[in-house]
């Protein structure tokens, strides 16, 4: 009876595995499923009259004044006509606010600065000062160690016309891929990310969205209250929040309009980033707002969203384990090669992003070489077991109620750049 | 009362007619109809054609699935078990219905019922999806399900026919119109399930690949060929791990293996001789399928080369190309259920041929035909009188006629009847594979009493059950293959128990023998 209840045990750990590697596969490749899905996830044609108007908040904490000056200069250099930039900094950082202070006299029509003086500082508490000084129509959010392209708003604005949005998610790529075996799987994460999945949850209406290059209709924003100063994931969340509104949320993307970025400048950092990231979405999750989706169908499917990726991660750790344990406790022939089924969609998966590194390349003029596609086989496992470490390291992390932030350092490669480092949660 | 009395007085009965003619649109019309006639036909006379011997292999194969065996023998590796695994899976239908009139290798020829109708499906589908109009998509189910070869090979239990719709729905995936990554990621599983099913069918793997790639360029390409071929070799993966899970991939002392499994069908097994050799098996063998529908097999190897003129149609050429491929150059061992799975592209051809000239018959008489919609009658008329022609001579009426009425196995009834009322169980019978699991399932229950006629020579387990060789067979039934199934496997021991047995009882050509020994005979 025992042996039954662990076969048992296996089968329905296997379906787990098998229903979570095929729902990997389809968000992963949905922007490839057909050449429909390929046209309706671009950016529509430029009109010619720019109906909106911008305030982009660029928020900084100890940033050096080359990083804060290289992005506020791709922010004035839009082809878009009526610009404004809020610098948002704390009030506890006296140098990086004489360097605000400094650029906003030099740009005195375009460019103000916001200084928080919360006592708690962090992300989402800095833009809700920022969002106070907002006067233009659509507010947008531009990481400062992020360079954006110069006719990116111009298409955003179209964006708006064309598709009647209230929030509009632009791309992010890192583009540092040839740096280390990690940073090319990062780089083809962030591309899948932002060419395939958000496009797959923005159709099904409900959407974790991005940090960066993120557009929102100012009323609307302000209606909801801006961001919630007490998330890590306040990005996400806001996603959330306006899913559960039925608002309208458009993700485009387009090679020449994504905004870059680079890759965490070690495997530690990596590591912290993604288990923030995780910690995040857990956070979003047990605040409970997608519990507030409409139909049970999108209940599922918001729970699917939040959850999945802490799953998959583990994923890859607990197929060769339940292979391993089917193999060496003896099981039945056919349960034993249940047990393999998750390998096909997992490494149907791989071979799929074979061609997107390639897609990848020929999207941003890179030469991929034949190294690269090894790297990104061989890297796999490893990056797996990568995911699973900062899964497992953000789930403690939350049990223990540790919501602290852990910084990422960047080195600067897509500009020669020095650190940025956000705010501290605590 | 009132209000249901004066609803809608003026519109349509909910069920009439006219409304239905209006909701269904007309190719579910045609698919409704295809299920309905390839149903009608196929039920006809089912348990007519003779049993073979591979019929009742796959059918005890398939129920010794039960007991959680691949087989009641050693399995050996001489197929992938996909097939009769399908058919374990299916039996449990005609079972429903009480089919077969206890014979479970006749009810076993009603679950092939279901892929039967679904190629006929397949092939109006696929027609469909080149373009081909209805008319001659249905011409061409038309020939496929009264072709004489589909009606006498096409309705019994081969594996060749499992095969079929998994490999016709490849088809229909990669031909997609909106050219989705899913369906051409499914075509490569769908393919992989027929190439499982029965290994031949990978010599359509050319023409998928034709069919998939050889369309106007689109940006997901290479993802769909990468997609095709991954999950393909993916799923295809599973029968060496299976293989390999049992500890029986490669070849070793004391075991059966996958290696020596492929290695026999494909090297060891007696070969057919080359084609141009008068008198070869193979050579006769092509000829018996010319006698048995020289309309589809000519007629449609002639289409086919005509396929080549569009695009659209070109993987039709490659299909039936390299399904012929070793036909017609190579000498190894060739079986006689080969063309089945050739039938339902010959018959494509010949939709997508007479499609062809449809087209052509359009664009030439343009100024000079009074009616545009003259054309389709035309041809139709045309390949009609083409079929009138060919018929009579090669027989397609009388040939089908004789399929759909006469019973070939009333002696193998009345001998399966005898054997279950007179021998006693625990007599050791040696039969022909075709009675096997109909007579073991009646009592016996022991595959080692109850014995398949090669398997005393085959399968190494009977000299340890039997050390006495072939004095401990006690009955033989010599069934019309028996004989040729003796030379042709090289089997000594059934033929020595052969020789030194008598007959006790016949039904026409099947014997019923006593085995003499001379423990049994002496004093």
């Amino acid at each position: 009876m025992l042996i039954s209840a662990a076969h048992v045990a296996v089968l329905l750990i296997t379906a787990c595995l098998v229903l979570l590697a095929c729902s990997t596969l389809f968000l992963s490749t949905y922007a490839w499923w057909s050449p429909d899905h390929r046209s309706t996830t671009g950016y529509p044609d430029i009109l010619p009259a720019n109906e909106h108007s911008f305030s982009l908040i660029m928020p900084c904490r100890t940033e050096r004044e080359e990083v804060m000056r290289a992005t506020l200069a791709r922010l004035l250099q839009q082809t878009h006509s009526r610009v404004e930039v809020i610098i948002s900094v704390g009030d506890d950082d006296p140098d990086t606010v004489a360097i605000a202070h400094a650029l906003a006299k030099e740009h005195p029509d375009s460019v103000r600065v916001s200084v928080d003086s919360n006592a708690v500082k962090n992300k989402p508490r800095q833009l809700n000062t920022a969002l106070k000084l907002c006067r233009n129509d659509i507010v947008g959010i531009f990481d400062a160690e992020s360079i954006a392209a110069p006719t990116l708003l111009a298409h955003i604005d179209s964006v708006f016309q064309h598709r009647n949005a209230d929030v509009v998610q632009g791309a992010v790529q890192l583009v540092n891929f040839s740096d280390s075996w990690y940073s090319l799987r990062n780089c083809l994460e962030y591309f899948i990310w932002f060419r395939s999945r958000l496009h797959a949850h923005a159709k099904s209406g409900f959407i974790p969205l991005g940090g960066n290059t993120v557009f929102v209709k100012r009323d609307l924003l302000v209606s909801v209250g801006g961001w919630d100063g007490d998330c890590l994931a306040e990005d996400c969340d806001l996603g959330v929040r306006l899913s559960v509104l039925k608002r309208r949320i458009v993700v485009a993307y387009s090679p020449d309009l994504v905004t870059r970025e680079e890759t965490p400048d070690s495997l530690a950092s990596l590591i912290r980033q993604r288990t923030r990231w995780s910690l995040g979405f857990m956070q979003v999750y047990a605040k409970g707002d997608w519990r507030r989706m409409p139909t049970g169908i999108q209940r599922v499917n918001a729970w699917w969203t939040l959850t999945q990726q802490h799953f998959m991660a583990l994923a890859g750790v607990l197929i060769p384990i339940s292979i391993m344990l089917a193999l060496f406790a003896k099981f039945p022939l056919p349960i034993t090669m249940a047990t393999f089924l998750p390998l096909i969609p997992t490494f149907a998966l791989f071979t799929l992003e074979i061609c997107m590194l390639h897609e990848f390349g020929k999207d941003h003029s890179f030469r991929i070489r034949a190294r690269d596609y090894l790297r990104l086989v061989l890297g796999a496992p490893a990056y797996q077991v990568l995911l699973a470490i900062s899964a497992i390291r953000a789930l403690g992390k939350f049990y223990t109620g540790d919501f602290r932030w852990d910084k990422t350092a960047h080195n600067g490669a897509h500009l020669n750049l020095a650190e940025v480092r956000l705010a501290d949660a605590r | 009362m009132s209000s249901v009395l004066t609803r809608e007085p003026d519109a349509l009965p909910r069920w009439s007619v006219g409304r239905l003619a209006r909701l269904v649109r007309p190719d579910t019309a045609a698919v409704i109809a295809i299920v309905l006639v390839a149903s009608t036909v196929f039920f006809t006379n089912l348990t007519g054609p003779a049993f073979q011997d591979d019929e009742g292999t796959y059918t005890a194969q398939a129920l010794s699935l039960d007991d959680g065996d691949l087989a009641p023998y050693t399995y050996w590796y001489d197929h992938p078990p996909v097939g009769w695994i399908q058919l374990a899976m299916l039996i449990w239908i005609p079972r429903l219905f009480g089919l077969g009139d206890g014979i479970d290798i006749a009810a076993m020829r009603y679950v092939i019922a279901l892929y039967f109708v679904a190629n006929a499906v397949l092939i109006y589908l696929i027609a469909r999806r080149i373009t081909v109009t209805m008319t001659f998509a249905l011409l061409g189910v038309a020939a496929f399900v009264f072709s004489p070869l589909s009606l006498s090979l096409g309705r019994q239990i081969f594996l060749d026919t499992i095969a079929l719709p998994w490999l016709l729905l490849a088809f229909y995936l990669v031909l997609s119109p909106r050219m989705a990554l899913w369906s051409h990621a499914a075509a490569g599983a769908s393919f992989a399930i027929a190439v499982l099913s029965k290994l031949t069918a990978a010599v359509m793997g050319p023409a998928l690949l034709v069919a998939l790639i050889d369309r106007r360029a689109w940006q997901g390409r290479m993802f769909s060929v990468m997609g095709f071929l991954t999950v393909g070799a993916l799923v295809l993966a599973f029968y060496p791990l299976m293989a390999l899970l049992r500890g029986e991939l490669v070849s070793g002392d004391g075991h059966v293996s996958l290696q020596d499994g492929l290695l026999y069908q494909f090297t060891a097994r007696e070969g057919s001789g080359y084609v141009w050799e008068a008198g070869s098996a193979r050579s006769e063998l092509l000829l018996s399928w010319a006698v048995g529908d020289g309309f589809l097999v000519v007629g449609g190897a002639i289409a086919a080369a005509l396929c080549l003129v569009s695009r659209r149609t070109r993987w039709v050429t490659v299909a039936v190309g390299s399904f012929f491929m070793p036909v017609m150059v190579g000498e190894g061992y060739l079986p006689s259920m080969y063309i089945v799975a050739g039938i339902p592209f010959l018959c494509i051809a010949l939709a997508a041929a007479s499609d062809l000239i449809r087209r052509a018959v359009l664009r030439l008489g343009r100024d000079r035909l009074p009616n545009q919609a003259l054309a389709t009658p035309i041809v139709l008329v045309g390949v009609t009188l083409l079929m009138l022609v060919q018929t009579p001579v090669l027989g397609w009426v009388a040939r089908d006629r004789e399929l759909l009425s006469s019973d070939q196995n009333s002696d193998f009834r009345d001998t399966l009847e005898w054997m279950r009322a007179n021998v006693p169980r625990d007599d050791v019978v040696l039969t022909p594979y075709s009675m096997w699991h109909d007579l073991d399932s009646r009592g016996w229950d022991d595959s080692w009493t109850m014995i398949a006629l090669e398997k005393a020579d085959l399968d190494p387990a009977y000299k340890v059950q039997h050390p006495t060789g072939w004095e401990g067979i006690e009955w033989i039934i010599e069934g019309p293959t028996v004989r040729s199934n003796l030379e042709v496997l090289g089997l000594t021991t059934a033929s020595t128990a052969l020789q030194n047995s008598e007959i006790v009882r016949t039904f026409g050509a099947w014997n019923i023998r006593r085995v003499q020994t001379d423990a049994s005979v002496g004093p």
